[in-house]
Formats: C-alpha cells, structure tokens, sequence
C-alpha cells in the first residue's frame, strides 16, 4: 500500500465533516443538488451509451467501467448515510423539544402552578399564577 | 439553612416504580418542591410519583435520562421563586441529608454549582470494583472532552443555582448528559465545586444500573456531539 493513501482518507473525512457542519448553508444546499442533477445525466447517458463508464475508468486508471461505478456508488452511499444521520439526530431534537413543551404545559394545566398538593395531605404552598 | 421553599428538586424517573414512591417521600419530608418527570414509563411510576405527592410532568414517549432531566429543569425555570436546583435519582441511591448539605454549601460558597462525588472522603457503599475502575476512566474521559476534572462521572447528584439552570440547555437525550453538564461549566465559566456525597448500591440499583458496555456509546456519542457542538 502506498503511504500516500493515508493523508487523502483523512483529508476525504475531514472534507466531509466540515461540509456537513456547514450543511446549513444555501451554497452547500443548492451544490448537492446541482450534484443530484448531475449525477442523474450521468446516468441517463451511461445508459444510453454503455461505453462511456469504460472510457472514463480507462482514462482514471480503473480497470473496469463497472468498479468506477461501484467506487462512485459508495461514495454516494456514505455521504447519503451522514447527511440522513444528521437529519435524523435534527429531527430527534426537535420532537424532544415538542414532546417536552407539551409535557410541561400539561402539567401546568393540570396542578396549576401552585405547591405540590397530594391528596388529603394538607401541604401549604404559595399561590400560583 | 437556606430557604427550602425556593429549591426545587428533579427527580427524573423511568420505570421505578418500586422505589420512586419512598424517594419522593423522603424528599418531601425535606423539600417541599419536588417534580418527578416520568420518562414513558410502562409500569406504572407515574401513578406512584403522584400518590407521593410529588408534582409529575410525564413525556408522551420515552426520550432518556437527559431529556427528562432538561424537562423537569424547564419546569422549575417556570416557578420565578426557584433559587436553586437539586437533581436526585429516582432508584433510592441518593440520600436526602446530602442533597440538605449541598444546598446549604452551595449558597454558603457562593457557587453556581455543586456536583456529588462518591470518592471525596466517605466511600461508596458496595460499588463493585469493576464500576470503581471504569468511573475513573470516565473521569479522565470528561477531562479530555470537557476540560473539567472531577473525582467522579456521571454522578446524578447535583445542585446549582438559577442562573446556571438558565444557560444549561441540555440537547443530550441519553446518559451524556452528564459530559454536556461539565461542558456547560467549562463554556460558562461557572464557579463550582465537589461535595463527598455516599452512594447506596442496593440489590436494586445494581440490577438496574448501566450496563457497562453503554459507557462506549456514551463516550462515542459526547464526541460527535462535540464535533457537532454550536452548528444545527
């Protein structure tokens, strides 16, 4: 293996998480789109004329049209995992924050916002509002 | 001895309720301001919680320890008389007269908080060696991630004053919430403080203590959520 390899993964890993810290920006946004679209010509045309996945991969040096497209697969596969992870743990989030206002107003709704009162106990408290 | 009436203490509870019943009691005895956030529990605890006497707020659906705790801060945020907070775990681990003295150290020092530790002075009461070993790497793990030494981790007692409570703002749901607390000192500059504090390992709590293997997922997640720190 050759050394090089090592600081290009890291460099590959790095690139990713500062785009995905930025990921709100609209420039990044509208770029995996643009990305998308891409991608999707790409495939039309690799459809429409098989012979092009080979020549790109004989020009990069892969040996294969079909490994090109697996390597591109999994690239595309990785970054799609991590940007659905990062909507996810967004939407986790937010759900805990809804789920937490509505427990609370509940409980306000309920007992009001006055000391504990358990039942027949007695226990004194200020008033609430 | 501080005021009583504007401590509130936070009780977050899953699937208790054995026990929370007694905690919630013992706390009363003391604290006349207790709210237990019942985490989804499916046996029952919520009923305990409000036979106790104890304010309940309950999640619609399971969220974790830290949110629960999040939430029943929130609460206490409502009440403009609340001074301080106190958190206490639902499992009977704590004791009553401990949260007593952090409160009163607490005002008396002029800290913004107080967190518990069970090896300054008085030891832990039947803690297996194999935890006592792990919580001192954990230790040095909130060291590295957070920059704040303690002698313990992940120790649910605490105490720390309304301002404190204020910039807290926990968005860890499981045990992290723990490392985002020391995170939080280590951001706001906050002035606190270790208090020994004995800890109860009874047949109950160490059937349903961590599992120790969690300690991975804990570390694992505290570390993307600081890569992750400050950008939604």
């Amino acid at each position: 293996m050759q050394w090089i390899k090592v600081p290009l993964i890291l460099a590959v890993l790095l690139v990713m998480v500062a785009l995905f810290q930025r990921r709100q920006r609209v420039e990044f946004r509208a770029g995996s789109r643009l990305l998308a679209l891409g991608l999707g010509m790409l495939a039309v045309l690799s459809v429409a004329f098989p012979g092009i996945p080979q020549a790109v991969a004989d020009r990069l040096g892969v040996a294969r049209g079909t490994d090109l497209i697996l390597y591109m697969l999994i690239v595309v596969f990785v970054l799609t995992s991590l940007g659905l992870y990062f909507r996810l743990r967004e939407a986790d989030e937010r759900l805990r924050r809804l789920a937490r206002s509505m427990a609370i107003e509940r409980a306000l709704n309920e007992q009001g916002f006055a000391n504990p009162s358990p039942e027949g106990d007695g226990r004194q408290g200020d008033a609430g509002p | 001895m501080a005021s009583h009436s504007q401590v509130w203490v936070v009780v977050p509870t899953y699937n208790e309720a054995p026990v929370v019943g007694d905690v919630l009691r013992g706390l009363l005895a003391v604290f006349p301001q207790v709210v237990a956030v019942d985490d989804g529990s499916t046996d029952g605890s919520g009923d305990a919680i409000r036979q106790a006497g104890a304010r309940l707020v309950t999640h619609p659906i399971n969220m974790g320890a830290g949110a629960a705790l999040q939430t029943g801060i929130d609460f206490a945020l409502r009440d403009p008389n609340m001074r301080t907070v106190v958190t206490f775990d639902a499992d009977g681990q704590h004791r009553v007269e401990d949260a007593v003295g952090m409160v009163e150290y607490l005002s008396r020092r002029d800290l913004d908080v107080v967190i518990g530790s069970r090896f300054l002075g008085s030891e832990a009461v039947n803690m297996p060696a194999s935890k006592r070993r792990l919580l001192k790497v954990a230790t040095v793990f909130e060291k590295l991630t957070s920059g704040v030494k303690l002698t313990d981790a992940h120790q649910g007692l605490r105490a720390f004053n309304r301002g404190f409570a204020q910039k807290l703002q926990m968005r860890t749901p499981d045990m992290g919430w723990a490392s985002e607390f020391l995170s939080r000192i280590q951001e706001t500059e906050a002035r606190f403080e270790e208090y020994p504090v004995s800890v109860e390992y009874s047949e109950y709590s160490r059937a349903k203590g961590q599992r120790s293997i969690n300690s991975v997922n804990i570390g694992i997640d505290v570390l993307i959520n600081r890569l992750l720190r400050g950008h939604r």
